[in-house]
């Protein structure tokens, strides 16, 4: 458990990130100048990606894709794919909130985001309670500042302290939730290895010996916990702060908002729920398919009728966690027996996919906008398709890629979700109950698919088939234009080649789930099969 | 037992009279020249009986927090100090060396002094 010089050394990435925002703390409070500071965290965010890749090159093999477990940490592909991908989400954050704040202020802002994505790439490999919980709030704690220094206006600071107050519960209840699950296992580890005690093991032991008071507090730990990270990934009962936060900050952070604490929390549904408690997989796969069918509605459906771009794309979130809470079900029900598997690749390929196509969206917004206007209301988009064409084609693949249309990376994100839930149901076809609820988990993301098209294509219709209302100054700088087209490409590349996105995510949940080859090619029937070489080039094979 | 409770007895016996002594010496020798905001209980300066919503400066939130980051600091190395040289100590406990749990100790005094440097640049000391 404890830390050694080994620890250490993976944690270099980290390390790197947290010094060089304190040097930005200090050194741009003597001197802040905004492209300078800019360049230095771009640069540093280059240096930390370069020492990822080089100190776990060896991860891109089906061998060593889980190679143990260190201090707190555990060291498997998933979160190697989640602290690569958060470097990523630090890189555009950079580029489309720099310009946003005040001057004064930017060294403030990418130090943060500095922190928050040191924060993202910690959840990634946390392997103790403590550890998760710390790095969970070394995202929430940055935000609230991120969301501070977004504006200075009524609507951002109420905005703020709403977030403010309400992460704080939702820490809170998370905290309760992990008395319980140590109280349940006496143990922090979460998956432990030959000889270490875990979560996993110490607890499933009280729980299957029969003590009546362990098998009472399962689900209590469990529904303390879901309803924690449901504020975080903004699940149904948990989403109402959604829509007046995102309304009320500025766009660039309102794109944080939609991605960082999605990806962290979600990532902590699949290490803590999902892989650590497998003995509470029959109560979570209940709870999970509840709130993902309540989340899906309620979003979609309340998305309908929404004017204001950032609510709307609030209300978009907020229906997406219910997308992928359909693979966290699936990935539960995979421990109560089902031989289909295929829910935790799933939920991630449709996390790196919404998390493209959403940054790229309110890049687009910031970019149309510019430091004494934003862009906010759906009616000042009319016309754009005729005034700023490239950002206007850009957006509306963000917005097609939303929706789920075809050739764009959406889709392959909803079908495997949705076939991993037809999957399940299928396999476990001699248990009707089971089939049925899989089944109709299935039919409710398909139609929350079609209505969540309603909303998306009315953006699109309001680009390119309204006339123009006023000129949008789109003036929003070069780093946001830059994310924008970082966007674009991953939006299409991952639409036009997900063979190899998509064994990488399954290759993730080999890491972290017990599978057995032949059922995980089994259940991602449609899908290419796990294979040792995950840079196979022969896509032609991957029938459309 | 008595070797416990008689050092706390004795204590508890000398905090009464130092207390009763100190009021009694004050209402009998001090002078008494009451005004009404003499006879008004002291809370810092401020009304104590007022609208909850009532403003006040900004300054001192800042000094506030200037405050927790070295009170955080006390709160963190009381304890490794006392423990560190302490034979039953952290050494002997987990297995640390101490060096290691010392070098840790001062990335935790590094990352308060960043936010200690920082507050100072941003000019929470000068008191305008």
């Amino acid at each position: 458990m404890f830390v050694d010089a080994e620890t250490i050394r993976l944690l270099w990435p980290e390390i790197i990130l947290i010094a060089m925002a304190s040097w930005i703390y200090i050194a741009g409070a003597f001197q802040p100048h905004r492209v300078w500071w800019t360049c230095f965290s771009l640069a540093v965010y280059g240096v930390v990606a370069y020492v990822l890749l080089g100190t776990e090159s060896t991860m891109w093999s089906a061998e060593t894709a889980l190679v143990g477990i260190s201090g707190p940490l555990r060291i498997d592909f998933l979160g190697f794919i989640l602290r690569c991908f958060a470097v990523l989400v630090g890189i555009l954050f950079t580029l489309i909130g720099a310009r946003g704040s005040s001057r004064q202020l930017t060294s403030e802002f990418l130090a943060t985001v500095m922190l928050l994505v040191a924060g993202l790439m910690l959840v990634a490999r946390a392997n103790d309670m403590v550890l998760l919980f710390v790095s969970l709030e070394m995202i929430s704690i940055p935000t609230y500042v991120l969301l501070y220094l977004g504006r200075r206006d009524r609507a951002n600071s109420e905005a703020t302290i709403k977030y403010f107050f309400l992460s704080i519960l939702s820490s809170g209840l998370f905290l309760y939730g992990l008395s319980f699950l140590y109280g349940i296992a006496g143990t922090t580890t979460l998956v432990g290895m030959m000889g270490q005690e875990s979560v996993q093991a110490a607890a499933a032991g009280f729980v299957q010996e029969g003590g009546e008071l362990y098998q009472a507090m399962a689900p209590i730990a469990l529904v303390l916990l879901m309803a924690g990270l449901g504020f975080k990934i903004a699940a149904v009962p948990f989403h109402f702060y959604a829509p007046d936060v995102y309304q009320g900050c500025s766009n660039a952070n309102a794109g944080l908002l939609a991605v960082a604490p999605k990806i962290a929390g979600v990532v902590a549904i699949l290490r803590l729920l999902v892989v650590a408690m497998p003995w509470a997989a029959d109560i979570g796969w209940q709870l999970a398919i509840v709130l993902a069918v309540l989340t899906m509605t309620i979003g979609n459906v309340c998305a309908l009728w929404q004017t204001n771009l950032r609510r709307l794309m609030a209300y978009s979130s907020i229906a997406h966690a219910g997308y992928m809470l359909i693979g966290i079900s699936v990935a539960f029900a995979f421990h109560e027996g089902t031989s289909a598997s295929g829910g935790i690749g799933a939920t991630l390929f449709y996390l790196l996919v919404y998390a493209c196509a959403s940054l790229g969206t309110f890049a687009v917004l910031v970019a149309l906008g510019s430091k004494e206007s934003e862009v906010s209301g759906l009616n000042e988009l009319a016309g754009l398709a005729g005034q700023r064409p490239a950002l206007a084609a850009a957006l509306a693949v963000f917005m097609f890629s939303l929706a789920g249309i075809p050739p764009l990376a959406g889709f392959w994100g909803k079908l495997t979700l949705f076939s991993s839930a037809v999957n399940t149901a299928t396999a476990t076809a001699d248990n009707a109950s089971f089939a049925a609820w899989f089944t109709l988990l299935a039919v409710a993301g398909a139609l929350n698919a079609a209505i969540a098209a309603a909303y998306y294509l009315r953006v699109v219709a309001k680009m390119y088939f309204r006339p123009a209302q006023g000129d949008l100054p789109a003036n929003g700088g070069l780093g946001a234009q830059a994310a924008v087209v970082v966007c674009v490409v991953l939006v299409l590349g991952l639409g036009l080649f997900p063979r190899i996105a998509v064994q990488v995510t399954h290759l993730a949940e080999a890491a972290v789930a017990p599978v057995d080859p032949g059922s995980l090619s089994a259940a991602a029937a449609p899908l290419p099969r796990l294979a040792g070489d995950v840079q196979g080039s022969d896509d032609a094979s991957w029938d459309r | 037992m008595e070797t416990l409770v008689l050092p706390v007895l004795l204590f508890v016996v000398c905090a009464a009279m130092l207390a009763i002594g100190m009021l009694a010496a004050g209402s009998l020798i001090g002078p008494k020249r009451n005004t009404a905001v003499k006879e008004m209980p002291y809370e810092s300066g401020m009304d104590p009986a007022h609208d909850a919503r009532r403003r006040f400066d900004v300054r001192f939130h800042l000094v506030a927090i200037a405050f927790l980051i070295f009170d955080v600091e006390v709160l963190f190395l009381y304890p490794w100090a006392v423990a560190n040289t302490n034979p039953a100590g952290l050494a002997a406990q987990v297995g640390l060396s101490q060096l290691v749990v010392f070098c840790e100790v001062m990335v935790f005094v590094v990352l308060l002094t960043v936010g200690f440097v920082y507050a100072w640049r941003k000019g929470v000391f000068q008191w305008r």
